[in-house]
């Protein structure tokens, strides 16, 4: 029997809270791809990524027709090409990117990762060899994404690892000077990465996983942040406290995710696919009304970085796992709240403001999801700085048994307060000021690792 | 040999308006398979199907429910049928969907959407309204097997909708399940 109140509710939601699933992921496994040449190896790459993901996108379009809900990106993650490329040299590897960006276009696909090494306690020769390709590989295509695993609550961090990265990171930006640097923002640096995130740039398919899985990133902020919106409306704020806004999080996440899973299992079923995974993180895009800060704002703080945002963020990201793991009975990935800044209107107005700093930013993930993620910084910050703020974040994720990641983009020739835009989902900023720079190069020329924490004694 | 009866009733609702319904049924010796009802405006309507073992004709329900107490007569349709089906709402087609329909009360909206489905062979599998100031709500299930394309009839319901100055969202009943019955594993209701 139709319940008039039920329909009318879910229309809301999906008609003009502009509910869509954010990201539906094609894992694909290339460990089978090595052969004796690079040339073979790339051929044998291209052909099955064509394989599987031939009819892909075609096959989201249509569900997403029928279902009335729109996946905004069909995207595919690989397994980290080093495992793939054992042996290559940096060279070889550049000619893996490109296949891989090509087999991504044949698919349709706006973007692919999986362009990933694991280094969490040791560097292999290849290893070495794929970080040294990471500024050609990425400046050389157009689809790609790098990521790269530097540190695990097991293993603790590799800072040889961390060191080589911030020299690669200021490669990588002075490689594609051209567009702001817009090469370092695609590539993300992590501890405890997860081999089933279908959200990029970070995305892989990792060596735990099936042959073919789908992976399904379900909606944005905006979905919540209208939903809050109309309750605060309707009840009062005089007649709300903070458990009754958790609660409300927790209700329209829950029917978020099982939307979200449902277009994925559709996908799945018609593509004849495992389902993997859905990740329940909100994650912004520029666009206005799709804003994690906006949620900040709503919950009140004026600006996003004043004292009280961390508490918010907090209470976001629990209420989001709460409704999201009560929904799907398959959750994982990174499920948190994102705070990407130049992704995030809310956030790159703050920065612009000067509310919002590094370091509260730093404070923001130790509670939420991901990391220093989409940070636009001065192009002359040197590489030893870069490495230990990525050290600083390993840390918090290290520690607190969490992914964290960095995203950090020196734009070359630009200082703080100016802007850098990269145009559609990667978004703009005025770049953040990055204090204490020239100060941690003796530490980072430590090297070694700095060791995995007890697991025991958690008093 | 049994007889078997589709039966529609209606009267002013009234506390026990249904028991007496049913003690007609059963003091004849019938067996109720199905039935829904339904209250609208303050009168009662039910649409049953039942099995009668013996030799209960047609006449002999029509004088029985006319004998039924009430404010309003009891008035009754009935036809005879070859079999009665048992759970007949139960699993809907795969392709039921859900039209909702909002627009600014005036007469003929049902009909515009009533026509509407029936030029283009969709069938409506349930129908309910509403009234809140003047805002007029209509929510369709309705059934899509027989549509080719789903594009070309969510442009024809944007068109119809900008004509007719309705707000129309078509919604795949999946969702409506998914989103509002929290027991129903996922995989249930795409048919895994």
């Amino acid at each position: 029997m139709l319940r008039s109140d039920q329909i009318m509710a879910t229309v809301e939601m999906v008609q003009k809270e502009n509910l869509d699933v954010r990201t539906v992921t094609m894992g694909i496994n290339l460990l089978d791809c090595r052969y004796g040449s690079v040339k073979k190896t790339c051929e044998i790459v291209e052909e099955k990524i064509a394989r599987f993901a031939g009819d892909f996108v075609e096959k989201c379009d249509e569900v997403a027709v029928k279902y009335g809900i729109p996946v905004i990106n069909k995207r595919i993650s690989v397994t980290p090409a080093a495992l793939v490329g054992a042996g290559f040299s940096s060279d070889d590897f550049v000619k893996l990117a490109i296949s891989l960006d090509r087999a991504a276009a044949q698919a349709g696909v706006d973007i692919l990762g999986g362009f990933t090494a694991q280094v969490e306690k040791g560097i292999t020769v290849t290893d070495r060899a794929f970080i040294e390709s990471i500024p050609k590989a990425l400046a050389g295509t157009s689809r790609l994404c790098a990521s790269i695993n530097v540190g695990s609550s097991h293993k603790g961090i590799n800072m040889d690892a961390v060191a080589m990265i911030g020299r690669t990171i200021k490669d990588l930006a002075e490689e594609t000077a051209d567009s702001g640097g817009f090469g370092a923002a695609k590539f993300v640096v992590f501890c405890n990465q997860p081999g089933d995130n279908p959200f990029m740039a970070g995305a892989i398919h990792g060596i735990e996983e099936a042959e073919v899985v789908l992976n399904v990133g379900v909606s944005g902020p905006g979905v919540i942040a209208r939903s809050l919106k109309k309750t605060i409306a309707k009840r009062g704020t005089d007649n709300l406290k903070l458990d009754d806004i958790a609660e409300e999080i927790k209700q329209i996440t829950f029917r978020v995710t099982r939307c979200g899973e449902l277009i994925g299992r559709q996908v799945s079923k018609i593509l004849g696919v495992e389902f993997g995974v859905v990740d329940l993180s909100l994650a912004p895009t520029p666009k206005i009304g799709d804003s994690v800060g906006e949620i900040l704002q709503i919950l009140g703080v004026d600006d996003v970085g004043a004292p009280g945002s961390t508490a918010i963020v907090a209470l976001l990201n629990d209420a989001v796992k709460k409704g999201g793991i009560f929904a799907s009975k398959a959750v994982g990935g990174l499920s948190g709240a994102f705070v990407p800044v130049m992704e995030d209107a809310v956030l790159a107005e703050a920065v612009g403001k000067g509310a919002l700093t590094i370091e509260k930013l730093e404070a923001l993930t130790c509670v939420c999801s991901v990391g220093l993620d989409m940070v636009p910084i001065p192009g002359d910050v040197d590489a030893a700085t870069i490495s230990a703020i990525i050290a600083d974040e390993m840390a918090i994720g290290m520690i607190n048994n969490k992914t964290t990641a960095a995203r950090l983009i020196p734009v070359p020739g630009k200082k703080a307060g100016e802007v850098v835009n990269f145009g559609g989902l990667f978004g703009k900023s005025p770049i953040m000021e990055v204090r204490n720079v020239n100060k941690s190069g003796r530490f980072i020329a430590w090297g070694g690792r700095i060791p995995a924490p007890i697991h025991s004694f958690k008093n | 040999m049994s007889r078997k009866y589709v039966i529609s009733v209606m009267s002013k609702d009234r506390p026990g308006i249904i028991a007496d319904i049913t003690t007609v049924i059963y003091d004849l010796g019938g067996d109720l398979a199905d039935l829904n009802q339904s209250i609208l405006g303050g009168y009662f309507t039910m649409i049953l199907m039942a099995e009668f073992d013996g030799p209960v004709t047609r006449k002999i329900l029509l004088t029985r429910f006319s004998e039924i107490q009430s404010e309003t007569p009891v008035a009754a349709l009935i036809k005879e049928v070859k079999e009665v089906m048992y759970g007949s709402h139960g699993r809907l087609p795969d392709d039921t969907f859900v039209v909702t329909a909002q627009a600014d009360n005036r007469k003929g909206l049902v009909k515009t959407l009533g026509d509407f489905f029936y030029s283009r062979n969709i069938n409506v599998l349930d129908l309910v309204t509403a009234i809140d100031k003047n805002c007029y709500t209509m929510i369709f299930q309705v059934d899509l097997s027989q549509v080719d394309s789903m594009k070309s009839l969510r442009s024809e319901l944007t068109s119809l909708g900008e004509r007719e100055e309705m707000e129309l969202v078509l919604q795949h009943n999946d969702i409506y399940m998914a989103t509002n019955e929290v027991g129903t594993a996922l995989e249930t209701i795409i048919g895994d």
